[in-house]
């Protein structure tokens, strides 16, 4: 444990040390853009995952070296939204804006966060000359911090969808790897590895937004379909779209009894105890199946990207951001821009990722001994050219849409509707939402 | 004059409690019914605007809120007659003659699930239930029946944990009711008749119908408000199997963001519950 927190310690100093001498060489320092914001106070919203306790322990260093405060707010994800939505509604006190990609519409279309370019001109001293804003994935750029060709936040805690599985298992079944398309995963693997009390697969489908994104948009997209098509009309009950919708139901024979019920930490938790063969999960859990606290199939533990469909890989797509929130004071937003600015740098990307986040920053991944440490690199690197951005639609529509899909895709996993009926009922709601707000009558860009 | 006491006083006395009854009850039901009469959603208040009986339409005719209010009232139907038989069995028990210390332990034990909070019932149930570590399974004898991810199992469980905690209050109360029934006139009807039934058909239950209204409408009005337990515990499923009309309103009120629509389907909600606090009152309560 002490060479642990000495390393930790070493490792923070190195980061300090990085950023200064980098910001030297431009005769800029974080210390001298913070001293003006000495003493103020930052509210930010995290989450209860590893990302956020990476970040969490490296803040002191920031907090010493700015003399900022970062006052963290815990919630689990679920509630996130609603707290936030509450905060700035009612001119509350967050002055950093946590956003999921899909509450990005409906946080820039209110005015609740400021766009980065607003930053830099009204405070300029504080922009690190070296925020290199090209060296994040585009796609988490894109995806996570933009709306409408304008970029509000930083990629912050970032995810693709990856394959994990267990090596193990499959050699004792006889496969020397994992399977590379979905329909190899159904028919292939998915009668071999389910015996004896464990499953082939376990797709995550809790009704909430688990079921939205892990379970129902996976399996819309690698087989062509999609929730909208160009006129933004449902697409759901397409070939494709009934095809993936199908392919799900089929692959439930492989899932553990009860699959609508499991959320992320039971799915993950079922591959940790080695119950589940393969799972398709974020990236973020990484850290989760590899720590001997929560997992007993650590040296089996591979992964890979996610299988592909008919019309390619498509993995799921999802990730935060962190934006300065509009209703912050002057001071408030300067400390909030430099407490981003500092928790998605190039210069920390590194020991963000060594303390169990996955950063956004290309130069990150450049050291082959990366991905050598951390199996998940090249798979999370090669998901991010095949993403979609609109996986799930990310206007301001989505939290009640999202709540369509979460209560019909699981009716359809429970087959008290047919996939045709599910498809109908939600393409019905959705249309009637997207037509309310303005979508068909040309009162609104149609921007997913 | 002696006796008389001026308005100023009376005010005193019962002026801070309605004052305060208004400030925290009827100005945010009055602030409902304003909002329930407007499109107002949290994340489009830009185009906050009145719309009339729109929202009360909407919600009356909603498939899926007459479901979840279906569901509610099975619910009630299936969980409250248990929870009355039981209380019952448990207060005649407990009103029998002898072992006072096992009876006084008994009492103080039966607080217990009463004093539990609601959340902490539902994550009991997420560990006890759990399909492959929980106990309730080991207790059947290693069964592996799939208590949370199976939509009648689900249903099920909602029950018995709702049986489980307010059993005792239903007990507490009818025992109150027991105590009233003056000794003589018991002791006098025991010596008429050895069967209980008789004794408590038509001496003991006439004391037992105010404490039976009282708990009629209480646990109605509860378990149409039943929220934390189930939210912790199934969030509402799987699919919308214990999606109850409190979880509903949750719903669209805070995750929808739909608190026009929301505050609706709470109004009608309040009515439904008055009326049936009316119906139990007319039929059941009878003073002695």
């Amino acid at each position: 444990m002490g060479l642990r927190k000495l390393l930790c310690t070493a490792a923070m100093a190195m980061s300090l040390t990085t950023t200064g001498a980098l910001a030297d060489a431009h005769g800029w320092s974080l210390k001298d853009a913070a001293k003006p914001y000495k003493g103020t106070t930052v509210d930010v919203v995290f989450l209860l995952r590893p990302g956020y306790e990476a970040v969490e322990a490296m803040l002191p260093a920031f907090e010493e070296e700015t003399g900022i405060k970062i006052n963290v707010i815990k919630h689990p994800y679920e509630n996130a939204l609603g707290e936030q939505v509450r905060d700035f509604v009612s001119d509350g006190d967050l002055d950093i804006a946590l956003i999921d990609l899909v509450w990005m519409g409906n946080f820039a279309e209110n005015d609740w966060i400021v766009p980065v370019d607003t930053i830099k001109e009204k405070f300029p001293d504080i922009v690190d000359p070296d925020l290199d804003m090209e060296d994040f994935f585009p796609i988490t750029l894109d995806a996570f911090g933009s709306w409408n060709d304008t970029v509000y936040g930083l990629p912050f805690d970032n995810y693709s969808g990856l394959m994990f599985y267990n090596r193990c298992m499959l050699e004792e079944a006889g496969f020397d790897g994992p399977p590379e398309t979905w329909a190899e995963l159904k028919d292939t693997y998915g009668p071999a590895l389910t015996k004896d009390g464990k499953y082939a697969y376990a797709l995550q489908s809790k009704r909430n937004e688990t079921q939205s994104a892990d379970s129902f948009a996976r399996m819309l997209w690698p087989f062509g379909g999609s929730f909208l098509d160009a006129e933004f009309k449902s697409n759901l009950n397409s070939e494709e779209s009934q095809t993936g919708l199908k392919f799900r139901q089929d692959l439930m024979q492989y899932m553990p009894d009860g699959i609508v019920a499991y959320d992320h930490a039971e799915t993950v938790n079922g591959f940790a105890q080695g119950d589940v063969a393969i799972i398709t999960e974020w990236s973020a859990f990484y850290s989760s199946v590899m720590s001997p606290e929560t997992s007993k199939v650590i040296d089996c533990v591979e992964i890979a990207p996610e299988p592909s469909g008919p019309a390619g890989r498509k993995p799921a797509l999802g990730g935060f951001s962190l934006a300065v929130a509009d209703q912050a004071d002057d001071d408030e937003k300067a400390a909030a821009w430099l407490f981003i600015q500092w928790a998605t740098s190039k210069a920390n990307a590194v020991e963000y990722l060594e303390r169990g986040g996955v950063s956004a920053r290309q130069s990150a991944y450049e050291d082959p001994a990366l991905a050598e440490k951390y199996k998940f690199v090249p798979a999370l690197v090669e998901s991010w050219q095949d993403g979609v951005p609109e996986f799930r639609p990310r206007f301001a529509e989505w939290p009640e849409i999202t709540e369509i899909v979460q209560e019909w895709g699981t009716k359809m996993m429970l087959e008290e509707v047919t996939t045709e009926e599910g498809a109908k009922e939600i393409g019905t709601r959705m249309e009637a939402v997207l037509e309310d707000a303005g979508y068909y009558s040309g009162d609104k860009p149609l921007a997913q | 004059m002696r006796g008389q006491v001026s308005r100023r006083t009376i005010f005193g006395f019962i002026g801070p409690a309605v004052i305060g009854l208004a400030v925290v009850g009827i100005a945010p039901l009055l602030y409902a019914v304003w909002t329930s009469l407007h499109f107002f959603n949290l994340t489009k208040l830009k185009r906050v605007e009145f719309i009339g009986l729109e929202n009360y339409a909407t919600v009356l005719t909603d498939e899926a809120f007459w479901q979840a209010m279906g569901r509610t009232f099975f619910l009630l139907c299936t969980a409250l007659p248990l929870q009355i038989a039981l209380g019952l069995g448990i207060a005649l028990v407990l009103h029998k003659p002898g072992l006072t210390l096992v009876k006084t332990l008994a009492r103080l034990s039966l607080v217990l699930p009463m004093a539990t909070t609601y959340a902490v019932v539902g994550l009991l149930g997420q560990v006890m239930f759990n399909q492959k570590f929980g106990v309730v399974n080991q207790l059947m004898g290693g069964a592996d029946i799939n208590w949370i991810g199976d939509t009648t199992n689900a249903f099920i469980m909602i029950v018995f944990w709702d049986v489980w905690q307010w059993t005792p209050f239903v007990a507490l109360v009818l025992l109150a009711g027991l105590t009233m029934v003056p000794g003589e006139v018991e002791e006098a009807a025991r010596l008429e008749t050895k069967s209980w039934w008789t004794v408590l058909r038509h001496i003991q239950l006439p004391f037992l119908l105010p404490g039976l209204t009282a708990v009629l409408i209480l646990r109605t009005a509860d378990t149409l408000k039943l929220f934390d337990m189930v939210f912790t515990l199934t969030r509402g499923g799987p699919g919308a199997a214990t999606e109850f009309i409190s979880l509903m309103i949750q719903r669209v009120g805070f995750r929808a963001f739909d608190q026009g629509l929301a505050s609706a389907q709470a109004i009608i909600l309040l009515i439904v519950t008055i009326v049936l606090a009316q119906i139990y009152i007319r039929i059941f309560y009878k003073e002695v």
